[in-house]
């Protein structure tokens, strides 16, 4: 679908303009070309869904130039703001393969023959991270003599951490279109719908509803729609659906996700298979009122710790604070960035979420519990995308929190 | 041999122009407009030498064959001249070349691919000109 996305759309994002801002940066840590491999970075300056291994390589003006797999050049030329000519291929052919291809258009096109490479190091929870490989980092060093690597992925992550109004508006449909797929699995649940049915097949179920809505991916790299029934609830945070069938008397979890232009829906809700036991009740109770009220301190200011501390008083009050999961949040931005909060560098393990970090308006983030009885089989999973505000927070999907009892 | 060209040269030149002019339908190349020239390595005597080839509208417009630098070309590939032969020839194929290595590439892969097979038949009109290499 050729990309036809134009400045009055509400989905408008002013790539050119993050492209000279990425470009400034350069200039300031006098850094000559900047090599972006990231599947976050690719989302974020190309605004084309980019999943093969590539390279983007953005010279100090001018447009950036894209080598990816030679199967997928196409389409992504395509459906990118970047002039076609600008998206190229590499390929196992002379001249063609992946070094082949930078060197010569840093040094030949650019007409660069020397200078500082910024490129992305570093290590992440999140396998498809795209961080440059040992491999690719001494293949560059051998192919671009005269040139010094250095580590400039801040670069990217610093201008993408506040949400522009394009990202926003894109955030709220795909949160809108995760809640049609919630909405497709009550009504497949409700009345004995649940008997005989699958955690694939609700899986599906929901897929159906979300791709029908405007999704076009169920994102998620731990499991697509991640679903878990019974004692799998208790198991952690993310678990791939299986042939497991529903039970009665169990705690069921949907965590769906969808991608609207990139942006990425994810809303994790919790039911029960009646008849519930009161003590599964409680649990579920317990753990609304913990949503609840860590939902309710999310504002500018904030941090992660300070948050952390609102949900574990609050959990200890209910007698519950061994069923918690540390943390209440992890990242989100366009398609490839997920995980950490917080600058790479500021905090006490570096590339994991800063707890000091200090909210900012315009910042958006998954609020994301997890609690956990495994010993009773029991669990339950809250995610939803928020955004910052500056005396509190908008929760992006408005399906109702609640663990209904399902008969 | 009697009656053969010089691989390259000046008469080699000419009569692969009008064999090209002639015998390729402009329909059939997709009107393309782009240029593209052979980097010769190894060339017997020594030294570079180059074929360069452009189209306008599905017509070549321009070739030319020379020594040293060729025009600047949207595509240019690299290879020795025995290489170069034996795809001529019809020993190599061009691809094969590719893959191996034999040939380098340079320019835009993901547009090259598409017009693959538009050089395949400049290629194949350019074997009919009775050539000693």
């Amino acid at each position: 679908m050729p990309r036809t996305i134009t400045r009055t759309s509400p989905y408008w994002i002013d790539n050119p303009a993050r492209v000279r801002a990425v470009q400034a940066a350069m200039a300031e840590r006098g850094i000559d070309v900047y090599l972006g491999t990231r599947p976050r970075t690719l989302s974020f300056i190309l605004d084309a869904f980019c999943p093969w291994r590539s390279y983007l390589l953005i010279p100090i003006t001018g447009d950036p130039v894209l080598f990816t797999f030679i199967v997928d050049a196409a389409r992504v030329g395509d459906e990118t703001w970047l002039p076609q000519d600008n998206v190229r291929a590499y390929a196992p052919m002379g001249g063609q393969d992946q070094m082949s291809v930078i060197s010569s258009c840093i040094m030949d096109e650019f007409g660069v023959a020397k200078g500082r490479l910024g490129v992305e190091d570093g290590i992440s929870t999140y396998t498809p991270e795209g961080n440059l490989s040992h491999y690719e980092w001494l293949g560059l060093e051998a192919a671009l003599p005269g040139w010094k690597l250095v580590n400039a992925h801040d670069i990217i992550d610093g201008l993408s951490f506040i949400k522009d109004a394009g990202t926003i508006a894109r955030f709220r449909e795909a949160s809108r279109i995760v809640d049609v797929g919630q909405k497709a699995a009550r009504e497949a649940l409700e009345h004995g719908g649940w008997k005989g049915m699958t955690e694939t097949e609700i899986a599906g179920i929901a897929a159906l509803a979300m791709r029908r809505a405007g999704s076009l991916s169920e994102w998620n790299f731990a499991g697509l729609n991640e679903i878990s029934s019974g004692y799998r609830t208790g198991l952690g945070a993310c678990t791939p659906p299986t042939a497991r069938e529903f039970k009665a008397g169990e705690p069921l979890m949907l965590d769906f996700h969808s991608m609207f232009m990139l942006a990425l829906g994810d809303h994790s809700h919790n039911y029960l298979i009646g008849p519930a036991s009161p003590r599964l009740r409680r649990h579920a109770d317990n753990f609304v009122d913990l949503v609840s009220t860590v939902l309710d301190h999310y504002k500018e200011g904030a941090t992660p710790s300070s948050l952390a501390t609102v949900m574990m008083d609050r959990a200890e009050a209910l007698g519950c604070a061994d069923f918690l999961l540390p943390g209440c949040e992890h990242g989100i931005g366009l398609f490839g960035d997920e995980w950490r909060i917080g600058r790479a560098d500021e905090g006490p393990f570096p590339y994991w979420t800063n707890p000091d970090h200090e909210y900012k308006a315009g910042e958006l983030l998954i609020c994301a519990m997890q609690y956990a009885a495994p010993d009773e089989g029991v669990g339950f999973r809250y995610e939803n995308p928020i955004l910052i505000g500056k005396d509190g927070c908008e929760a992006l999907s408005k399906f109702p929190l609640a663990i209904e009892e399902i008969e | 041999m009697e009656g053969q060209l010089a691989y390259l040269g000046k008469e080699w030149r000419d009569a692969g122009e009008a064999l090209l002019q002639a015998e390729l339908d402009p329909g059939k190349m997709n009107g393309v407009s782009t240029s593209m020239a052979d980097i010769y390595e190894a060339c017997p005597g020594g030294g570079e030498k180059y074929l360069y080839l452009e189209c306008a509208g599905g017509k070549v417009t321009r070739f030319e064959t020379g020594e040293g630098e060729s025009p600047a070309a949207e595509f240019s590939i690299r290879g020795s001249y025995e290489t170069f032969a034996a795809i001529t020839r019809g020993e190599l194929s061009s691809q094969r070349a590719l893959m191996t290595g034999k040939l380098k590439l340079r320019g835009n892969m993901a547009k090259a691919i598409r017009l693959a097979p538009l050089a395949d038949r400049i290629n194949k009109v350019l074997a009919r000109v009775p050539t000693a290499y």
